[in-house]
């Protein structure tokens, strides 16, 4: 049996790896085991972690999507090349790439909002965003359940809440 | 030098160390207006890293750590820290720019320019996620007064793979599974605990023990989960896969004590008496060693000495220690005397 990673040298240990109940399980030279890590030497690091993310690459290309899609104006990378590589070039990638990310960080993630720890600088401001997203679901709810008393209450504190952040509100992080 | 003494984490002083070998929480940072590592020019690497050295510098908890830049760094030095698990093989292999930086015991370290900028880990001996996690949140906290992160709004900390985005973090505990190896349970359990969104990898099969029976579990996701609930969930789920763990021994050591404390003998009595041996045996033989003294079935060592085995015979270490490249008959009797003196020293 030939090793599934290089194809060149002969598999002698089996690797695997489950996720959602899946196994997924490979036939690996020496060389390539050690390159994973866990061999004799444990290391934690590397693993076919990517290979989930280039089948969903792989998917989504049959799908049929442009097939160039646009480029990184930073850094000039192509959605296509990323769709290859697996890597983004930049920051400003997860701009120029939006949509196509969207759904693609859905399907890894099962989410595409963070709600974890914000950098401080960008705290204050972070948490009065989140607050008015809130504030705003809540006047929906208000409105919905023709509560109009509370609804122009909330009305008013989402006005005030984003007038209170305008100057730097509006600015991207 | 850093090797005189070992990490931290191999001393086995941890909470449920009989089962979870250690426990690694790392932040996947970059730094704003500079292409990610595999985007950018040498220069861009090396100024990168740079600014990041001088941060890390100003932190109260590494201001003694060790700075490693790659290019300028031995190979042997490099596959130590591959060995130690500071530093993957793709940095260690990898051109100039990247880097490594190594705290006090090994406790914290960072990987500069592997595939993010900034790879902050701290690792741990036993089961320690959250622990390990609000001790990586605040030295980010120190960190960032310096650096100022690529962050969106939306996405949260943003990596060269959207596989890492978010939180950035991946919280990991290697453990030693022989237990439920044996008694055939591996597969079904570790499923089902990838079914609580976490993923789990490692080598298993026919022929089990030659594996060695380490997995690794980490988080499978890192985007709209908080970074103490990630921590939470997996030291929650590791400790019940402890607890499968120590019922499959207790139930291998009733049924069949007899089989399991000759193996534990037989592989102490070859670890402490061959004069050639290879890696891999070692680790066939420590996997036993470790089972039997995690049961108490042998008394002659002790947890702490069989995790270091693991790691200081390792190709890399012994290359390290002979000052040179040795033959491979060289390799496996140094790695045998080690051996021997390790264990003679316990007694
Ligand atoms: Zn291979
Ligand atoms: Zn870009």
């Amino acid at each position: 049996m030939i090793c599934e990673e290089c194809n060149e040298r002969p598999a002698s240990v089996r690797y695997a790896e489950m996720a959602d109940g899946h196994v997924r399980s490979w036939n690996l030279c020496e060389e390539c085991a050690r390159r994973k890590g866990m061999t004799a030497s444990l290391a934690p690091f590397a693993g076919p972690l990517v290979n989930i993310l280039k089948g969903l690459l792989d998917e989504t290309a049959e799908q049929g999507a442009t097939p160039a899609g646009p480029t990184c104006p930073e850094c000039k990378l192509s959605y296509d090349e990323f769709r290859r590589t697996g890597k983004l070039g930049c920051g400003t990638c997860y701009d120029s790439f939006h949509s196509e990310l969207k759904p693609l960080l859905r399907r890894i993630h099962g989410s595409t909002e963070h709600t974890g720890s914000v950098p401080s600088c960008l705290e204050a401001d972070f948490d009065s965003r989140r607050e008015v997203k809130r504030l705003r679901a809540e006047l929906a709810q208000a409105v919905r359940g023709e509560e109009y008393e509370r609804a122009a209450e909330l009305r008013d504190l989402i006005r005030s809440k984003a007038d209170g952040r305008a100057p730097a509100g509006d600015a991207e992080p | 030098m850093m090797m005189s003494e070992p990490p931290a984490w191999l001393g086995a002083a941890g909470p449920r160390s009989d089962v979870i070998l250690s426990t690694r929480v790392r932040f996947a940072r970059n730094l704003e207006g500079s292409p990610f590592p595999t985007r950018a020019t040498e220069r861009e690497l090396i100024e990168v890293r740079e600014r990041i050295v001088a941060a890390i510098a100003k932190s109260n908890y590494l201001t003694n750590a060790l700075v490693f830049r790659m290019e300028e760094t031995d190979p042997a030095i490099r596959r130590v820290l591959v060995e130690r698990h500071l530093v993957s093989s793709e940095l260690a292999e990898g051109g100039p720019g990247g880097g490594a930086i190594v705290g006090e015991k090994e406790i914290v370290s960072a990987m500069v320019n592997e595939e993010d900028h900034l790879r902050l880990q701290c690792i741990r001996a036993g089961l320690q996620p959250v622990d390990a996690w609000r001790l990586i949140e605040r030295i980010d906290c120190e960190l960032e007064r310096n650096l100022q992160y690529a962050f969106s709004s939306d996405w949260g900390y943003l990596t060269s793979c959207p596989t890492n985005v978010g939180t950035g973090v991946r919280v990991s505990v290697l453990a030693h599974l022989m237990g439920l190896v044996r008694s055939n349970r591996i597969a079904q359990v570790l499923g089902s605990v990838s079914k609580l969104g976490l993923s789990v990898r490692g080598f298993y099969g026919e022929g089990s023990a030659a594996l060695g029976g380490f997995f690794q579990i980490s988080n499978q996701t890192t985007l709209g989960q908080s970074e103490e609930d990630i921590a939470y969930t997996v030291e929650r789920v590791a400790g019940q896969l402890v607890a499968l763990e120590l019922e499959a021994r207790k139930e291998l050591a009733e049924n069949a004590g007899r089989q399991l404390a000759d193996e534990v003998g037989r592989a102490y009595g070859i670890l402490a008496n061959a004069r050639m041996i290879s890696a891999e045996e070692v680790m066939e033989l420590v996997s036993s060693l470790r089972l039997g003294t995690a049961l108490g079935l042998i008394d002659s060592v002790d947890l702490g000495t069989v995790n270091r085995l693991l790691v200081i015979t390792q190709p890399g270490h012994l290359t390290y220690s002979h000052g040179g490249e040795p033959t491979p008959e060289e390799r496996d009797s140094a790695r045998a005397d080690l051996v021997r003196k390790e264990l003679a020293s316990c007694e």
